[in-house]
């Protein structure tokens, strides 16, 4: 029953697909599957690839948003006393940079590769829940637009078009300007205006969307494993997303209720935060941290996973480790619930916790350590190939690294009471996000990409990428260490001369510049890979893991037949490896493929968070009968869940022709 | 395992736990973490403020635990409906559902009784930090509560359209009733924790 | 093809015999929130009264979750999701519990007071 896995690559055989009629669904509309429209395709979608791909198109668009924000940041310090913007303009970009890159950039990004990966690296045809991951990416598209409305407000304002009224009267700032952690009391009703709350209500969007995201993807890892997909056979890759799946869906909480609470605080007259009547606006920073913490190994652990794939597929040889790396990040994301006070080591926990959150801070270096030397591990003795995902990742050890030594710099207390709220910490974040996510990102798009949309990279620009991001990370966050350790504060519009800051900040100026370079190069290179790729064929990097088993795209049904797994690394061990350890497939001939339907009914219910959020924040800003708005947006993602439940799962058979895989 | 179930993404497969109940569980696992920061904030007001407010004036006792008590007794009927589901008694199935909703609404009724007897009494959300976790943290739960009976009525109307067939919608009502169970027993933590422990002599 | 946990077939009298445990437990239950209600107004030592009622609210929090929502039937990998949860705020509560005291407080800058 095995067909050959090292065909080339099938025609783009259309199947029976258009042919098919579409349903009726349980409440008596047709369902949009076999829809001739790309457009309603794509609006209506459930799969999985095609999620994840517009995740990931979204995420790109918003690390490029990120990333200009960044610039204007750098091109306000580049000289003391610079008045390229405002004060309130630079902390509204230094906020929006960092909501941005974590919010809309990153999280999306590791989205795209969850979704697009996990149900062909375990054998699934789709995820658990398909509407629901629909869900998700609507109502992240939700959170972002709401989040970035804002940027029109003040736009609004600034052209004399709008000014607030009502319970944020006479404040001028519409975009967030808090910070991206938002401390309370800055954050409450009498400090500061519109901005806190479309800050508030984008990230309660964006909450939802990564909850619903990630209980669909830990019950679809737990159970839709192909048969013989054992836990411990499944790519790291799978695993990190487990473990950050269940990061989130215990974390996040927190963030929604202090998020809740602040709320409350602006808009009913709470006292959550509010020192006058006994408010604490450390339980703020408790409360968000308890979020901000894990959220940071959310940020990551996806990067080592994909660093996890690349360096054996290049190195030709598998993990060195597989139990050890997968206990690691096991280890990470659990101990990452109990860390979170090392960021509030100056406010005066007291001695028991500032040293308990220490000692904790510095045991999480441990396991990932551990990963580190595993990683070095699979490159020592294999027989490595210098392609574009490997010089990414092999970047990823290395920056990552560096990232790592300031971090355990900060976690002895005494030594951070120094480097705490300087530009030493913009270092450290940066080069664990850069250097570590950033490049790891870069690494799985130039590895997978080619399976994403079926066409090869052509040329060596990937290499200029990797240099110019190289220099441009360093030039512009080394010398922020030192800038940070003799005295320069974070989140200040400008600066003295005369401190000794000014060459530094002049420098790191040019390098973010640099940096901005190699995200320029990166583009190009994916729109020539777009418009001038050669076909890709089914395994271009002679890989290890499942998808590289399916075409380049993989069909709307991954495989054809369900493969039965017998080992680790399945794909390398078929290709290579003894015969019982090749993969076989269940015969689905007669029963044909299930497929689920296609469907409105997930939009309908993301699109109602819009009026939900867009009118409270408005209404904050005083606009009339906003409460209103609000409330019907309650009401059509009422509407659209309970249409979804009566409309039924649907579903379609396929069945492939006989050869294809 | 390889016949033809697992074609079907919505039944079981490796782990043979369902997939609509190993979400339901994830989800009141996160729930749990909800409702914990929720509770923490009282406690911490609690602990830093044990002057600033005397509830035991304002609590009456006897109506919560009348409360609990129903919430209590809701979630024992059900158990009966998502047993009777399972044994594909349709009947015993709607009555018991119904008898959930009646007592849901019952608790709901107290809460707004209450709710409107401590606003009259002065207590509102504005009233300094046990008036805003106080709220809060009930109001959450009401609305917790309110979703399920509105949840268990869909579920009630459409147990009369003929397409709930006891095995493909078992699951599907046990989900329900796991979600009703759930928001129980956060009352009774809340019950323990917001009233019991201030009248402590 | 949904059945969720055992044949529906050999099935019924497993459901009569949970059925039973259902209206016991529920019975229980009731007694015990009257016991907690007598409780407070009983004069005895607070901490003894304290701990009863945590005692108490654990048992019908844990029987609950263990009978009528299922878990003790079930397969202990939905124990782990729910416990998971669980531990991690029940954890969290506690730490903060800790961590915030009424030292730190400066009741100078509470008007309301």
């Amino acid at each position: 029953m095995s067909s050959t896995l090292t065909e080339p690559t099938a025609p783009a055989t259309t199947h029976d697909d258009h042919a098919l009629k579409p349903e009726k669904s349980n409440l008596g509309l047709t369902r949009p599957d076999h829809n001739k429209s790309v457009l309603i395709d794509w609006l209506t979608t459930v799969d999985h690839k095609k999620i994840g791909i517009m995740y990931g198109a979204i995420a790109l668009f918003f690390l490029l948003v990120g990333g200009i924000e960044a610039l204007i940041i750098r091109a306000q310090l580049i000289v003391p006393e610079n008045d390229l913007v405002t004060a309130e303009r630079y902390n509204q970009l230094f906020t929006m940079h960092g909501t941005t890159m974590i919010f809309l950039a990153v999280m999306p990004l590791n989205a795209a590769f969850f979704n697009f990966l996990v149900p062909l690296q375990i054998g699934a045809r789709d995820v658990a829940f398909p509407r629901i991951n629909s869900f998700s990416l609507w109502t992240f598209v939700a959170g972002a637009l709401v989040l970035n409305f804002s940027w029109l407000m003040q736009a609004f304002g600034e052209l004399g078009w709008f000014t607030a009224t009502g319970p944020t009267a006479g404040m001028t700032d519409f975009v967030p300007g808090m910070g991206w952690f938002g401390y309370a009391p800055l954050t409450e009703r009498q400090f500061t205006g519109v901005g806190t709350d479309f800050w508030i209500m984008g990230l309660q969007i964006l909450g939802i969307a990564s909850l619903s995201a990630s209980m669909n993807f830990v019950a679809t890892i737990i159970n839709m494993r192909a048969p013989g997909m054992k836990m411990m056979r499944l790519p790291v890759f799978t695993w990190m997303t487990l473990i950050v799946s269940l990061l989130i869906v215990f974390a996040f909480p927190a963030i929604t209720i202090a998020l809740g609470q602040l709320m409350f605080d602006r808009v009913f007259d709470t006292s959550f935060f509010q020192i006058s009547e006994g408010g604490q606006p450390i339980l703020w920073q408790h409360l968000f941290w308890i979020f901000g913490h894990p959220e940071v190994y959310i940020l990551v652990l996806p990067a080592m996973g994909i660093v996890s794939e690349v360096l054996p597929t290049f190195s030709k040889k598998p993990l060195f480790g597989y139990s050890i790396v997968v206990f690691s990040g096991a280890v990470i994301g659990f101990l990452g619930f109990a860390v979170w006070s090392h960021h509030m080591f100056t406010t005066g926990l007291g001695k028991v916790a500032t040293a308990a959150f220490s000692l904790l801070t510095m045991a999480i270096a441990v396991p990932t350590g551990v990963k580190i030397f595993n990683w070095i591990g699979t490159l020592w003795g294999g027989r490595v190939r210098f392609d574009a995902p490997m010089i990414f990742s092999i970047g990823f050890i290395w920056m990552f690294m560096m990232g790592g030594f300031s971090g355990i710099m900060h976690s002895a207390a005494p030594a951070d009471a120094q480097q705490q709220d300087s530009y030493f910490v913009i270092a450290h974040f940066h080069y664990v996000a850069i250097g570590g996510i950033l490049l790891a990102s870069i690494s799985g798009l130039y590895f997978w990409l080619p399976k994403m949309i079926g066409r090869m990279w052509a040329g060596k620009l990937s290499t200029w990428v990797a240099i110019f991001a190289t220099i441009g990370l360093n030039v512009t966050f080394f010398p922020m260490h030192f800038l940070g350790l003799i005295g320069m504060p974070r989140r200040t519009h400008t600066y003295l001369s005369g401190f000794g800051w000014d060459g530094y900040n002049m420098v790191c100026t040019i390098g973010a510049f640099i940096l901005g370079f190699s995200i320029l190069l990166f583009v190009i290179d994916i729109i020539l890979l777009i418009t001038k790729g050669k076909p890709a064929g089914n395994d271009p990097w002679d890989a290890r893991t499942l998808e590289w088993a399916t075409t380049s795209p993989p069909r709307g049904y991954n495989f054809a037949n369900t493969p039965i797994i017998p080992a680790r690394d399945a794909l390398w061990e078929h290709k290579h490896g003894a015969e019982n350890r090749k993969i076989t497939f269940v015969d689905e001939a007669k029963h044909g493929i299930h497929m689920p339907s296609q469907s409105w009914m997930p939009m309908v219910a993301s699109v109602g968070f819009i009026p939900l959020g867009l009118g409270l924040c408005l209404m904050q800003a005083g606009v009339p009968y906003m409460g209103y708005v609000s409330i019907s947006g309650l009401v059509i993602i009422a509407l659209g869940v309970m249409l979804w439940a009566i409309e039924g799962p649907g579903g379609y058979h396929l069945h492939p022709k006989e050869d294809e895989i | 395992m390889s016949d033809a179930a697992p074609a079907h993404n919505d039944s079981h497969h490796s782990l043979m736990v369902n997939n609509k109940k190993l979400l339901m569980w994830l989800f009141l696992g996160s729930d749990c973490m909800f409702f914990g920061t929720m509770i923490s904030t009282h406690l911490i007001y609690r602990k830093l403020y044990p002057e600033s407010f005397d509830p035991t004036s304002l609590f009456s006792l006897e109506l919560t635990s009348f409360s609990t008590f129903i919430l209590l007794m809701s979630s024992a009927l059900m158990a009966f409906a998502v047993s009777a589901m399972h044994k594909g008694n349709m009947k015993s199935f709607r009555r018991n559902t119904l008898g959930v909703i009646f007592f849901g609404l019952i608790f709901l009724a107290c809460q707004v009784y209450e709710f409107t007897e401590f606003t009259h009494a002065g207590l509102t959300l504005k009233s300094g930090t046990f008036g805003s976790t106080f709220y809060m943290l009930t109001g959450t739960h009401g609305v917790h509560v309110a979703i399920g009976v509105f949840w268990l009525i869909c579920m009630y109307f459409y147990s009369h359209t003929g397409k709930m067939d006891p095995h493909e919608s078992a699951v599907d009502v046990e989900v329900a009733g796991l979600y009703w169970h759930f928001v129980d027993i956060v009352w009774i933590i809340i019950f323990t924790v917001i009233y019991l422990i201030e009248f402590i002599q | 093809m949904s059945d969720t946990h055992s044949t529906p077939h050999a099935d019924h009298s497993g459901e009569e015999q949970k059925h039973h445990t259902f209206i016991n437990l529920a019975l229980v239950l009731a007694a015990i929130t009257g016991i907690e209600l007598v409780l407070v107004y009983l004069p005895i030592h607070e901490a003894v009264v304290f701990s009863s009622l945590i005692a108490l609210s654990l048992f019908k929090f844990f029987s609950v979750i263990a009978w009528f929502m299922h878990l003790i039937y079930d397969k202990m990998l939905l124990t782990l999701a729910f416990g998971t949860g669980l531990a991690i705020a029940s954890g969290t509560v506690v730490a903060l519990m800790f961590i915030m005291d009424r030292g730190f407080v400066d009741f100078e800058a509470i008007s309301a007071f």
